[in-house]
């Protein structure tokens, strides 16, 4: 190793240990520069009334003196290292590919009450910042980590829940409390962590069903019955009453059928099942049209950072796993990346995904990789799930811009 | 600036604070408290322009590295400097205790050098940009910001013997400097 690649390693070792900056900055640089002005508005009134009297030159209302101007090259995205851990299943050390990080992950279990009814409930490690490693908390039954990986939104066991907590991740400690009319089942945050949608429901979204042994469905009715949309800063939001249409064979969508944002941080998506099963909202719950990007969004990983492409369905065959990526105006092929489910993007080019192993032949046996366009190369970021799906050893990531 | 300036300023903000601190702490040596001021005091200088400025992130950050300048021309008293603990693991088969105690040292003596010199290694080192665009982005010329890498990397070897051992950069390498072992002749 020669000097520059230690420099450069040292740098961004650093540079990924820096916690983003507390909430509310822009409103504090806005109030530290509305002093200034009027600061400088008072020297300003003395200094004409020194030109008055004593005729000195008045002082530039600038400071500094550089004329600076706006470059076109410079990278907008500092690269942050891959961080991954290939023989961790679960993980246990962070998981992490350009701009975005494992910043939590969460295994599953049924508790099955009835012979047809039971109840699904997730237990969660999350990413302490210090150590850089998973840890298990079990106080919460719901976990949206905010851009920046600082501040968590979680919700309370025993859903639906009368009030959402924001979690100070490094601390462990919820810093401030949203209490809710409507119990809330579930929460997303914007693309800038600035807003937080919670969908509300009457009851527990996780309860599960399954087919009597005579094969008769048992009868499931989602409770769904609107959303919130917070400001994070001042923990005050609007309630939408946007409940449950079904469609034309009675069938309703499923119990747990959270509200999400859309890429423009306003428009709120949901699911119906009468068509058109995908509408968009505005914070009120009034229906609006299809944002820009949308139309065709329907995979988790959803538009790229730049917003000029879209994570698409699998596009292999067989063993051959794969997937489409697609122009987001007109929903056509652009490229085939390597992955069988596109989670999140890293950067504009890459993406981190579930994908089985060479010449793996089993669906359920995959690992998170790291798959760009235009290359066959595919990193493996983690070990490999086990069991088939539902089952113990099996574990989902929620991922956030670090 | 108008409400839907203030609202495009605030998601920019909340969007890209976190990558812009990161840069500003590193040019601030690790010091966190004065990389925010830096930040801060760079985000209120655009927020004035904002209706006229194209692409904020690179105006940022060339006001950042201006402004960082500046503030060791005005000769600012350097502040303590805390070093962060090493994370526990990184990347398998990579990170050896050698190596964390090499980035340790590195980070130690990054903090020392003038605010100058570890922005330009900033620039070259961690932004990745070629000489001319650090050169454009400093306001200097290019002859001038190779001048300055080089004696950053003395002065780095000069503040931690430890880095001494490390092989040159690429550009240190000078052709008049032959360590080939010379021929003796009877």
């Amino acid at each position: 190793m020669n000097i520059e690649e230690l420099m450069s390693e040292a740098l961004r070792e650093q540079a990924a240990e820096q916690p983003p900056p507390a909430p509310g900055l822009a409103d504090r640089v806005l109030t530290v520069r509305r002093r200034r002005r009027t600061r400088r508005i008072a020297s300003v009134a003395v200094a004409v009334a020194a030109v008055v009297t004593a005729a000195v030159g008045v002082p530039r209302l600038e400071s500094g003196g550089h004329d600076v101007r706006p470059l076109g090259r410079v990278d907008p995205k500092p690269k942050a290292p891959t961080a991954a851990h290939p023989a961790q299943s679960p993980v246990r050390s962070l998981i992490a590919a350009g701009n975005t990080a494992m910043a939590a992950y969460y295994t599953q279990k049924t508790d099955w009450r009835t012979a047809h009814k039971g109840l699904r409930t997730r237990t969660y490690w999350l990413l302490d910042p210090k150590s850089g490693r998973y840890e298990k908390d079990t106080r919460w039954s719901w976990v949206a980590v905010a851009p920046g990986l600082r501040t968590a939104a979680v919700l309370e066991q025993h859903l639906p829940v009368r009030r959402i907590g924001l979690l100070d991740i490094a601390s462990g400690e919820v810093e401030r409390w949203i209490p809710v009319d409507q119990p809330v089942g579930g929460l997303e945050f914007s693309r800038n962590g600035t807003k937080l949608v919670a969908t509300t429901y009457e009851e527990n979204p996780d309860i599960v069903t399954r087919t009597g042994a005579e094969g008769i469905p048992v009868p499931v009715k989602s409770s769904r019955t609107g959303f919130y949309v917070f400001d994070v800063a001042s923990g005050k939001g609007p309630w939408a009453a946007v409940g449950v249409q079904r469609d034309n064979q009675g069938n309703e969508i499923n119990l747990r059928q959270d509200f999400e944002f859309c890429r423009d941080g306003r428009t709120v998506t949901g699911r119906q099942s009468g068509a058109p099963t995908v509408r968009f909202y505005d914070a009120s719950g009034r229906e609006v049209g299809v944002p820009d990007g949308e139309r065709y969004n329907t995979v988790t990983a959803g538009l790229s950072p730049d917003g000029t492409r879209l994570a698409g369905e699998f596009a292999g065959k067989k063993w051959h796993t794969s997937s489409w990526i697609l122009d987001p105006r007109t929903g056509k092929h652009l490229a085939e990346v390597r992955g069988q489910i596109l989670l999140a993007w890293a950067d504009d080019k890459s993406l981190i995904a579930w994908d089985i192993g060479e010449g793996d032949k089993n669906e359920f046996h995959n690992r998170l990789v790291l798959v760009t366009i235009g290359s066959d190369k595919e990193v493996p970021l983690s070990g490999f799930l086990r069991g088939t799906d539902g089952s113990a050893g099996r574990w989902e990531p929620v991922f956030a811009e670090r | 600036m108008d409400a839907e300036g203030l609202e495009s300023f605030r998601q920019f903000v909340a969007g890209r604070s976190a990558a812009l601190l990161r840069t500003a702490v590193l040019l601030s040596g690790g010091d966190r408290h004065a990389g925010e001021d830096l930040l801060q005091g760079a985000l209120a200088k655009v927020a004035g322009r904002w209706h006229r400025i194209d692409e904020p992130e690179a105006y940022v950050r060339q006001v950042l590295y201006r402004q960082q300048v500046s503030r060791w021309r005005l000769k600012w008293r350097r502040r303590e400097v805390s070093v962060a603990h090493p994370p526990e693991t990184g990347p398998p088969g990579t990170d050896t205790a050698a190596a964390t105690d090499l980035r340790l040292v590195m980070r130690e003596a990054l903090s020392r050098l003038t605010a100058r010199q570890r922005t330009v290694l900033v620039l070259r080192y961690f932004e990745d940009l070629p000489e001319a665009d650090v050169a454009r982005l400093l306001g200097c010329s290019v002859g001038t910001v190779r001048s300055t890498a080089h004696r950053s990397l003395a002065r780095l070897r000069a503040l931690a013997p430890e880095l001494a051992a490390l092989a040159p950069a690429a550009g240190e390498r000078s052709s008049s400097r032959d360590y080939s072992p010379v021929e003796v002749r009877p």
